[in-house]
C-alpha cells in the first residue's frame, strides 16, 4: 500500500515564548517493508537553527531552536510511503516462549540488539499486576506467537477504548485497574506484561490508515498518533507488530514512525520553551491511501 | 594486614622518621595538633555539606596521621590506574559508538541498557575524548595488593578536599614534612587547567583559543560538594556557573553577565551527566540547560568528562575488565578490581548461594550505593534480598569480603589501627594520564562497608607520596597565553551573582533593621508596667514599624497587646519566626557568592553569624536574651559593612552589594520616618524623638540643636542631610553615585540613575516645605503619604534595577512529555 501521510502538531500559547528548544521524532523511518519515497519537516515560525540526525534506536529526530518571541508553533510532516510488511511466520512453528525470553538474556549474536527492549524503561517499571494480567496467555511451552496473538486479542476484548480517562503519565495499573484507556495505554500494557515474563517488546508509533478498506469495519485510534507494540520472537523471526488497540497484526494499514522503548523515547513533540504561560496543543493527523 | 606494622611487630620504613615526629611532640603533643586541625577546617569553612543551611553543619575532619606510600608502590598504582582509565575509556567510546562489544558478546547487554547512567542521547556523539579525569577507590586487602573498590568516571569529588588537607596539616604540623620529602600536589591542578584549556574548540571567528572560557558547570549551594565546586573553580581559574547562567544560542553556549552573552568553550561537568539537558535527557532537570547536548555534538562546546562517562561506573563491569583490557588494549590488566562477579550470570548467583559469607551484595550498576553482607542481616531480610536477585539478577553484583588495610588513627592520646580505603586522581594531559601525587584516605565505620561514597562527618587522612630522591615531578610547561586588555570594573560578572550580592545586601540590612526594631521595642516593654504614656505611644509606633517590616504579624501589633507583642518579638527569633529565617537566606546568599569573597571576607561572615545563631538559640523566654541577641546581630551587619568597605574590589560585585544595602535602607527610613511621626500635630514630638532613635542619630542631633526638638531640625538631620549615613538622603545619594557608575557606559543612565537623583529632588522638597510652613507641626503631619510615595519609588527604582540586570526570566516548561498542558517548571534557565 501506498500512502500520503500529514501530520501537524501546533502549539498556541497564551504568553510570548522568548526562546523554544525542540526536539522531533517526526520523520518516518524507512526498514524493510516500508519505503519512505518522500518526507519533509516544516515549521512556522521558522527555526533560527535546525539539523536532522538519527537517534540510538535508528529514527529519524530533528532539533529545531527559536531565538525568536513566538506564541505559536506549529511543525508539519508530510511523507509519501509504501508499506507491506512481511506476514508473520505460522505461530505453531515459532519457538517456546521461555526460549525466547532465554535468548534474550543470552545477548551476543542477534539477540543483543532486542535484549536492549527487555529491562524495565523509565514510562514502563516493572509492574506485577501486568505479569499476572498476561499469565495466562504464556503457559509453559506455548509458541511465542500464539502467547502474542492471544494477549493481543484479550486487550482488545477486555479493554474499552476511552479517549480522556488517561494521560502520557498514567501508570499501567490505573490502565489495568481502570480497564480503559487509549492505544499508548494499552501498547504500555502489553509492553509491560511481556517484559514482565523476560521477553523483549518495544514501542512502536506511527498512523493507522484514516478510512479503513472497503468493507472493514473502522479502525480505533485513526486520525492522531497511534502506538503499538513491537514483539521479538527470538533469532530466527525477529520482530512481529502487534496492534492492541484493534486486535491487528501490523501488515499494510499502518505507517511506522518510530520505535523506543517507551513514549519518553520517542515523543513525536518534545521541548522546552521559556515563557509561554498556558499553552493548549492540537494534532491534526491524515494517512491516506494512494 | 597493618599500614605502619610489619608481620613481626616492627615499624616499616616508611613510616619511620613520621613516627618519630610525633614522639618529638611528647606527651599530648599530637592530640593538641589534632585540636588545632579540626579548628582550621572549622574556620577556613570547609565542609562536606552547606555551612549555611542549619546551624549543625558538619566540618570537614582531617586525622593528623598521614598515610604514606613508597614512590615504588605509587608508580605502580599511577601505572596501573592509568591503564585503567585507557581502558575506561575505550570501553565508553565502544558502547557510544559501534557497541561491538555487546554484539561479540563480551559485554552483556544489561551492562549498557539496564544502565541507567549509560545516555542513549549521548549515543554516536562525536567526541575527541570522552574521559579527562578520572579517579578509583583502592583498599589493600591481607595480601598487601592494592586493589580497586570502585571507578569514579562521572565527575569524582574529594580532590579539593585532598589539596585542603595537605595544606591546613602542612600549617598545623610542619615538623612531620621536614625529614622527608613529600610530592607536591599542586602541579595537578595546572597539569589540569591546561588540559581543560587545550580541550576549547577551535573557533571561526575566535582566533584566542589560548584564553578560551571554561566554566565549570554545579548544581548549586544545595549541593554536598558544593565546597569542593567553588574550591575548584578557583583553582583552575574557571567560572562557577550553574545551569540557570548558561543560554544556548544559535547552536553556542553562553554565560548571561552583567556585560551581555559570553560565549563558553569548556565545561567542567559537576553535575550528574543524567540532569545536563532537559530537552533530551530528565525533562524536568531544574538544573540543565536546554540545548546544551545538542552544542556539545556540533562540537560549539566540550564538556568534561562526557555526559555519559558514568557508564563505566557500574561495579558489575569490575567483572569483565580483565577480558575487557586484552580485547580493547590487547594488554594484561595491572590493577586488579576487588573480586566482583555479576549477579546476572547463574553460575555467579550459585557461588554466593553456596558461600553468602564470602561476598558482599551491591547493586550492580550503581557504584554510590552501600554493600550488604548477607550474613549481617536476619535470616528474612536475607530470604528477601536473595528473592530480589533472583527477580531481576541483572540488577545485582557481588564483591570478595576483604578485610581493609588497617592505619594508625589518633584515637585520644594513642594511635589506634582502624580500617581505611583510598582515593586517587588522575588527570589526561593531552598526551598521557597523570595522577595526583598524593590522595584522600578515608577511615571506615564499622557499618559502611564498601560504601563508595566519600565521608559525610567521617575522618579522612592526607595519602602522602614519598620521595626517594631531591627533586619532584615539574609542572607542564606554561602555555603561551594572549595579552590581556587592562579591564578595572567586572562586567563578566555572572548576573546570578550580582542578584546575590544585591540580596545579600538587602538581607543583612533587613536583619539590621529587624534588630534595631526589636531592641528599641524590648527596652520599653523590658520596664512592664512603668511605662509613661509617652512610652506606650513609642512602643505603638515600633510594634507598626516591626509589623510593616515583616518581623511580626499585625494582630501583635494591636495597642492593647503588649503581652502579645513581647511573645510575638521572642517567636520571630525560634524557628518559623521571621529573624530566624533571615539567618537561613544571609547564609545562603553567603554561600551562594563565596566564590567571590577572600577567604578571611567569608570567615569574618560566617564566624559573626554563627555567633548571631548561637545568641538567638540561647534567648528562650527571655527578654534579656534578645535584646542580647539583637547586639550580636548588629555587631554582624557592621563586621559585613566594614569589610566589604575595607576588602571588596569597588567593581562590579561591590556595587551590587551596597546597591541591595542602600536600596533597603532607603525604604526603611521612608517607612519608619512616615510610621513614626504619623502622629496628631499636638504629640509630633514624641515621633520625633522616636524618629532620632530609630535613625541613631539623637546625639548628632544633640550636638547641633542641643534639646530642642522641632519638626524641620530632625526632619531635616533624618531625610535631607547628605552626610548622614543613617538619613535618607545619604541613601539616594549613594544609589544615585552607584548607578550611575553602572551604567556609566551603556544605556538606562537616565532610567535609573535619574530616578535616584529625581526622589533626592522630590525629598529634599518636601523638608524645605516643612521649614517654610507657619506651623511646623502640621505641615510634618501631612508628610507620611508623601514619604509612602517615596518609598514607592525606591521600590520602583529596584524593580527596574532588577530587570535591567539579573535578567528576570519567564518559566520554563517542557512540552511533550508531562501530561499537557501541566508545566514543569524549571527556574532561571534561558
Amino acid at each position: 500500500m501506498r500512502y500520503r501521510v500529514g501530520h501537524t502538531t501546533t502549539y498556541v500559547y497564551a504568553d510570548q515564548v522568548d526562546l523554544a528548544s525542540h526536539m522531533l521524532h517526526l520523520a518516518p523511518r524507512s526498514l524493510p517493508g516500508q519505503r519512505v519515497l518522500a518526507a519533509t519537516l516544516t515549521a512556522s515560525p521558522h527555526p533560527t537553527r535546525a539539523h536532522e540526525s538519527r537517534d540510538h534506536f535508528g529514527n529519524n529526530v530533528a532539533w529545531m531552536f527559536l531565538d525568536q518571541p513566538h506564541d505559536r508553533f506549529e511543525v508539519t510532516v508530510s511523507a509519501e510511503v509504501e508499506v507491506s510488511f512481511a506476514p508473520p511466520p505460522p505461530p505453531g512453528e515459532t519457538p517456546a516462549w521461555e526460549l525466547v525470553a532465554a535468548a534474550a538474556r543470552a545477548g551476543g549474536h542477534d539477540a543483543w540488539v532486542a535484549a536492549e527492549f527487555a529491562f524495565d524503561s523509565p514510562m514502563i517499571p516493572a509492574e506485577p499486576a501486568a505479569q499476572a494480567y498476561a499469565a495466562p496467555s504464556f503457559p509453559a511451552g506455548r509458541p511465542i506467537l500464539e502467547a502474542l496473538l492471544d494477549l493481543n486479542a484479550r486487550i482488545r476484548r477486555e479493554f474499552t477504548f476511552k479517549a480522556g480517562v488517561t494521560g502520557i503519565n498514567t501508570p499501567v495499573s490505573k490502565v489495568l485497574a481502570q480497564r480503559a484507556g487509549v492505544c499508548q495505554d494499552f501498547t504500555h500494557l502489553m509492553i509491560a506484561a511481556l517484559r514482565a515474563h523476560g521477553l523483549p517488546a518495544r514501542y512502536v508509533s506511527g498512523y493507522l490508515r484514516t478510512r479503513p478498506p472497503p468493507g472493514v469495519p473502522p479502525r480505533r485510534g485513526a486520525d492522531q498518533s497511534h502506538a503499538w507494540v513491537g514483539a521479538w520472537m527470538g533469532p530466527q523471526h525477529g520482530w512481529v507488530d502487534l496492534d492492541p488497540t484493534n486486535n491487528l497484526v501490523v501488515r499494510d494499514e499502518h505507517v511506522v514512525l518510530a520505535w523506543g522503548r517507551d513514549y519518553g523515547d520517542i515523543s513525536p513533540v518534545r521541548g522546552v520553551i521559556l515563557g509561554g504561560g498556558r499553552h493548549s496543543v492540537s494534532v491534526g493527523v491524515d494517512l491516506e491511501a494512494i | 594486614m597493618d599500614e605502619m606494622v610489619d608481620g613481626r611487630g616492627g615499624l616499616r620504613p616508611h613510616w619511620r622518621s613520621l613516627i618519630g615526629a610525633f614522639s618529638a611532640l611528647g606527651e599530648g603533643g599530637l592530640r593538641e595538633r589534632a585540636l588545632r586541625l579540626d579548628r582550621a577546617f572549622e574556620e577556613e569553612g570547609v565542609t562536606a555539606v552547606l555551612p549555611g543551611a542549619s546551624a549543625t553543619a558538619l566540618a570537614w575532619r582531617c586525622d593528623p596521621v598521614p598515610l604514606p606510600l613508597p614512590a615504588a608502590e605509587f608508580a605502580d598504582l599511577e601505572a596501573g590506574l592509568a591503564q585503567r582509565a585507557r581502558l575506561l575509556e575505550a570501553v565508553l567510546d565502544d558502547l557510544y559508538g559501534p557497541q561491538t562489544l555487546l554484539a561479540d558478546g563480551t559485554l552483556p547487554p544489561a551492562l549498557a541498557f539496564a544502565n541507567p547512567a549509560f545516555l542513549r542521547a549521548g549515543r554516536f556523539m562525536d567526541t575527541p575524548s570522552r574521559l579527562q579525569f578520572y579517579a578509583a577507590d583502592l583498599m589493600r586487602g591481607p595480601d598487601g595488593a592494592w586493589r580497586v573498590l570502585a571507578d569514579r568516571t562521572a565527575g569524582a569529588s574529594g580532590v579539593g578536599f585532598a589539596r585542603e588537607n595537605r595544606r591546613l596539616l602542612a600549617r598545623v604540623l610542619p615538623e612531620a614534612f621536614r625529614p622527608v620529602q613529600v610530592r607536591q600536589l599542586r602541579p595537578f591542578f595546572d597539569i589540569w587547567q591546561d588540559s581543560l584549556r587545550r580541550m576549547a574548540p577551535p573557533h571561526g571567528t575566535r582566533p584566542d583559543r589560548m584564553n578560551p572560557t571554561i566554566a565549570l558547570l554545579t548544581p548549586g549551594t544545595g549541593h554536598p560538594q558544593w565546597f569542593e565546586h567553588m574550591y575548584l573553580s578557583r583553582e583552575l581559574s574557571c567560572a562557577l556557573v550553574e545551569g540557570g547562567d548558561l543560554t544556548v544560542r544559535g547552536g553556542a553556549v553562553f554565560l548571561k553577565t552583567l556585560r551581555g552573552l559570553q560565549r563558553v568553550d569548556v565545561l567542567l561537568r559537576r553535575l550528574d551527566g543524567r540532569m545536563i539537558d532537559p530537552l533530551e535527557l530528565e525533562p524536568g532537570s531544574l538544573i540543565g540547560v536546554p540545548g546544551l547536548l545538542d552544542a556539545a555534538r556540533t562540537g560549539a562546546i566540550r564538556i568534561s568528562n562526557d555526559p555519559g562517562s558514568g557508564a563505566v561506573e557500574a561495579p558489575a563491569l569490575s567483572a569483565f575488565l580483565p577480558q575487557l583490557c586484552l580485547r580493547l588494549l590487547d594488554e594484561r590488566l595491572l590493577l586488579p578490581s576487588v573480586p566482583t562477579m555479576w549477579l546476572g550470570e547463574p553460575r555467579a548467583r550459585a557461588l554466593v548461594q553456596q558461600d553468602p559469607g564470602r561476598w558482599l551484595i551491591r547493586p550492580a550498576m550503581d557504584g554510590s550505593a552501600q554493600a550488604v553482607a548477607p550474613l549481617s542481616l536476619e535470616p528474612e531480610d536475607r530470604a528477601a534480598l536473595l528473592a530480589r536477585i533472583e527477580a531481576r539478577p541483572w540488577d545485582w553484583a557481588a564483591s570478595a569480603a576483604i578485610q581493609p588495610s588497617m592505619a594508625p588513627c589518633l584515637d585520644g592520646d594513642r594511635l589506634t589501627p582502624r580500617p581505611v580505603v583510598m582515593r586517587l586522581f588522575l588527570v589526561h594531559d593531552g598526551t598521557r594520564w597523570q595522577a595526583l601525587q598524593g590522595g584522600l584516605a578515608r577511615v571506615m565505620d564499622e557499618h559502611d562497608r564498601l560504601a563508595g561514597h566519600l565521608p559525610r562527618g567521617g575522618l579522612s587522612k592526607d595519602v602522602w607520596v614519598l620521595n626517594e630522591e631531591r627533586g619532584d615531578i615539574v609542572g607542564p610547561p606554561v602555555m603561551p597565553a594572549q595579552r590581556l586588555a587592562i579591564r578595572r570594573a567586572s562586567g563578566d560578572l555572572p548576573s546570578r551573582v550580582a542578584d546575590n550580592l544585591f540580596w545579600f545586601g538587602r538581607y543583612v540590612e533587613r536583619l539590621e533593621r529587624a534588630a534595631r526594631l526589636v531592641r528599641a521595642a524590648v527596652a520599653r516593654l523590658a520596664r512592664g508596667a512603668a511605662l509613661l504614656p509617652r512610652e506606650i505611644g513609642e512602643l505603638q509606633s515600633l510594634a507598626r514599624c516591626l509589623a510593616e517590616a515583616g518581623c511580626i504579624r499585625s494582630e501583635a501589633a494591636s495597642p492593647a497587646a503588649t503581652a502579645t507583642l513581647a511573645e510575638a518579638l521572642l517567636a520571630s527569633v525560634r524557628e518559623g519566626g521571621s529573624i530566624f529565617g533571615y539567618f537561613g537566606e544571609v547564609g545562603r546568599l553567603t554561600e551562594s557568592v563565596r566564590d567571590r569573597l577572600t577567604g578571611d571576607m567569608y570567615a569574618t561572615f560566617t564566624q559573626a553569624l554563627r555567633t548571631v545563631r548561637a545568641d538567638a538559640a540561647l534567648v528562650g523566654r527571655s527578654l534579656d536574651g534578645l535584646s542580647h541577641a539583637m547586639v550580636s546581630i548588629l555587631r554582624y551587619s557592621t563586621a559585613v559593612a566594614g569589610v566589604a568597605a575595607e576588602s571588596m574590589v569597588r567593581g562590579g560585585g561591590w556595587l551590587f552589594l551596597d546597591l541591595g544595602r542602600r536600596v533597603e535602607r532607603a525604604q526603611e527610613v521612608a517607612s519608619e520616618v512616615a510610621i513614626a511621626i504619623d502622629q496628631p500635630p499636638p504629640r509630633i514630638e514624641t515621633g520625633l524623638r522616636l524618629v532620632l532613635e530609630l535613625c541613631d542619630s539623637a546625639i548628632t542631633y544633640r550636638s547641633r540643636y542641643l534639646n530642642v526638638l522641632q519638626p524641620a531640625t530632625v526632619l531635616d538631620l533624618v531625610l535631607a542631610d547628605q552626610g548622614n549615613p543613617r538619613g535618607l538622603a545619604f541613601q539616594l545619594v549613594a544609589m544615585h553615585t552607584l548607578l550611575d557608575e553602572l551604567t556609566a557606559a551603556g544605556p538606562g543612565r537616565e532610567q535609573l540613575a535619574g530616578a535616584a537623583a529625581g526622589l533626592l529632588a522630590e525629598l529634599e522638597a518636601l523638608v524645605q516645605g516643612v521649614m517654610e510652613a507657619d506651623d511646623q507641626a502640621v505641615a510634618a503631619a501631612a508628610l507620611p503619604a508623601h514619604l509612602a510615595a517615596i518609598g514607592s519609588g525606591i521600590a520602583a527604582l529596584s524593580d527596574r534595577i532588577t530587570r535591567r540586570y539579573f535578567a528576570l526570566l519567564p518559566v520554563a516548561q517542557t512540552l511533550g512529555m508531562a501530561a499537557e498542558p501541566e508545566a514543569i517548571i524549571l527556574k532561571g534557565v534561558a
